[in-house]
């Protein structure tokens, strides 16, 4: 028992070293430093049915229609959200509860542009 | 109820909510590598954190509460295995998950362990204190202090609370009503236990009693013999106690509890406890005066069965791993009662023969009793040719063994060996882990 909990132990923060590692060599690969085209909540809003669904979330723009079917709950659950500001739904669920990194992460495969700022 | 039995069913309270969640998991938490994985870092975290909890309830010490798990001794190894199998979960949760990210992108692999919430943040203070609190437990970096290692082991509490807060906060498995009831549930069982150990028992749960007498047996063991300052504890021959001494003038162990056996026949006036030079502790109780006070908590430990089937009994006993036994042969000549019993008294030398002139007097008074000294010097270790040379039945008795670990390992194999069944041989360990 002694033996396996030590050996679990170091195997763990092998694991965050490596992974670590790994994140350091490869670098961040998102595209966030990109130049990206500026989207206004006008053009957001003109995409507003499932088949196809833009949403602004924390500043950025994602075209989620090739999504939609992938996501684990049914589609009438996110397309009240098409073509409007998400942040709310992406954080909370409607619960209360965050999406999980890896849902965030998901995110940046659909990035389509920044959300223009409103003087 | 078997012991085994009760053990299993206490494992299978601890595996529930992961039963529960299967209920709720659909085609889509296995349709691929990363949803597999995400599935099984859930799962672990679950059942992590529900292994936590039932190994906190475990930990609760009530006297009496020990006995259907064949003592306290029993008991801890219990939730020592519980508990090392919610620190092996709770270490793969994170690995799991991150690697179920891993399918997405490397940056999401790495903001799973990493990203800036609150959830995520009280899980990493929990897994830390988790490894804080089980180092010595493991001995990661050694063996411990047994004191060090009880306050360590106080980080258990502020590291279940953190993980709870976590669960809620990031849960995502089981709908919302269904999470709180599961926690609720489970919670409130680490409570009660938690509640009596921590209140009820320091409060109510002691006994005071006061040192009468110090008797000196050998040069490194003493004899307490203690009267009852308040209600008497009520116990049976070979249960031990938690013994906390109030005298500052000792070198080691003001206030601290350390686990003794009871030497004593129980309905004697007071109790007696064998207390051999094994630690700090105990080494301090050597020259301890009479007069002290101390608290009594117990009894612990179910080593002799309580109904008798009649079966001849064979006692293996190791240096002061004597005393249960002593406490036993007291009650039998106290009450006048028969007993088929053979006793095996395993020593270095003689010198080191505990007791040994009222062994033989007591023997001598319990009708069907009698002993065999076996001396390692002379000997060697235990052998299968001395235990057939003077229990030539042994095959067709209940044993008992209790000594130091080596001694206790030897006389199981050696019984084993010889035929005796496995469900007929108890033992005692003083070592706790």
């Amino acid at each position: 028992m002694k033996q396996t909990a030590f050996a679990a132990f170091v195997a763990f923060w092998s694991f965050v070293a490596s992974l670590g590692a790994l994140y350091a060599l490869a670098g961040d690969p998102s595209p966030a430093g990109q130049d990206l085209p500026e989207v206004s909540m006008e053009q957001v809003a003109a995409h507003n049915t499932e088949d196809d669904c833009w949403m602004a979330i924390e500043g950025k723009v994602y075209d989620l229609s090739d999504y939609i079917p992938e996501h684990p709950t049914p589609a009438s659950v996110l397309t009240p959200w098409c073509g409007k500001e998400a942040t709310e739904g992406m954080r909370t669920k409607g619960y209360g509860r965050d999406h999980s990194p890896a849902a965030w992460g998901m995110l940046d495969e659909y990035l389509v542009g920044e959300l223009a700022e409103v003087d | 109820m078997s012991a085994r039995k009760i053990a299993a069913l206490v494992w299978f309270l601890a595996l529930t909510p992961g039963l529960v969640v299967l209920i709720f998991m659909g085609p889509a938490d296995f349709d691929s590598a990363g949803a597999v994985l995400n599935t099984a870092g859930r799962l672990t975290g679950i059942l992590g954190l529900s292994m936590l909890l039932v190994a906190a309830a475990l930990c609760c010490r009530v006297p009496g509460f020990d006995r259907p798990f064949g003592g306290l001794t029993k008991l801890w190894q219990l939730h020592h295995r519980i508990g090392a199998a919610a620190f092996l979960l709770l270490l793969a949760h994170p690995v799991f998950l991150s690697l179920a990210a891993a399918d997405v992108s490397l940056s999401t692999s790495v903001a799973t362990l990493f990203s800036n919430t609150p959830g995520l943040w009280l899980g990493w203070l929990a897994l830390l204190s988790m490894m804080v609190f089980l180092a010595p437990s493991f001995a990661f970096f050694g063996l411990p202090g047994y004191q060090r290692w009880k306050w360590l082991h106080r980080l258990s509490g502020p590291a279940i609370v953190l993980a709870l807060i976590h669960t809620l906060l990031l849960a995502r498995t089981l709908p919302g009503i269904w999470n709180w009831i599961l926690w609720t549930v489970f919670l409130a069982i680490a409570l009660v236990a938690l509640g009596y150990r921590w209140l009820f028992s320091r409060v109510w749960g002691r006994h005071r009693y006061l040192i009468d007498e110090v008797h000196t047996p050998a040069n490194n063991v003493v004899e307490l013999v203690l009267k009852p300052l308040g209600e008497p504890l009520d116990y049976v021959a070979g249960q031990f106690v938690y013994l906390t001494p109030y005298d500052k003038n000792l070198e080691a162990g003001y206030r601290e509890e350390h686990p003794y056996t009871l030497s004593s026949a129980p309905g004697e006036s007071g109790l007696r406890i064998a207390i051999k030079d094994l630690g700090n502790a105990s080494r301090a109780l050597q020259s301890v005066t009479p007069g002290t006070e101390v608290n009594i908590e117990g009894p612990y430990g179910d080593f002799f069965p309580r109904t008798e089937d009649g079966r001849p009994e064979l006692w293996i006993a190791g240096g002061i791993g004597i005393t249960p036994f002593l406490g036993r042969l007291r009650h039998l000549a106290r009450e006048g009662l028969p007993a088929d019993l053979h006793l095996v008294f395993c020593v270095q030398d003689e010198s080191r023969a505990l007791f040994l002139e009222e062994l033989k007097t007591l023997v001598d008074r319990i009708e069907g009793a009698s002993l065999s000294l076996h001396f390692f010097y002379r000997e060697g270790p235990l052998s299968a040719d001395f235990l057939h040379r003077h229990c030539p039945d042994l095959t067709q008795r209940h044993a008992y063994i209790c000594g130091p670990v080596p001694l206790l390992h030897l006389a199981r194999k050696l019984l084993i060996q010889a035929g005796v069944p496995q469900h007929c041989i108890l033992t005692e360990e003083f070592v706790l882990l």
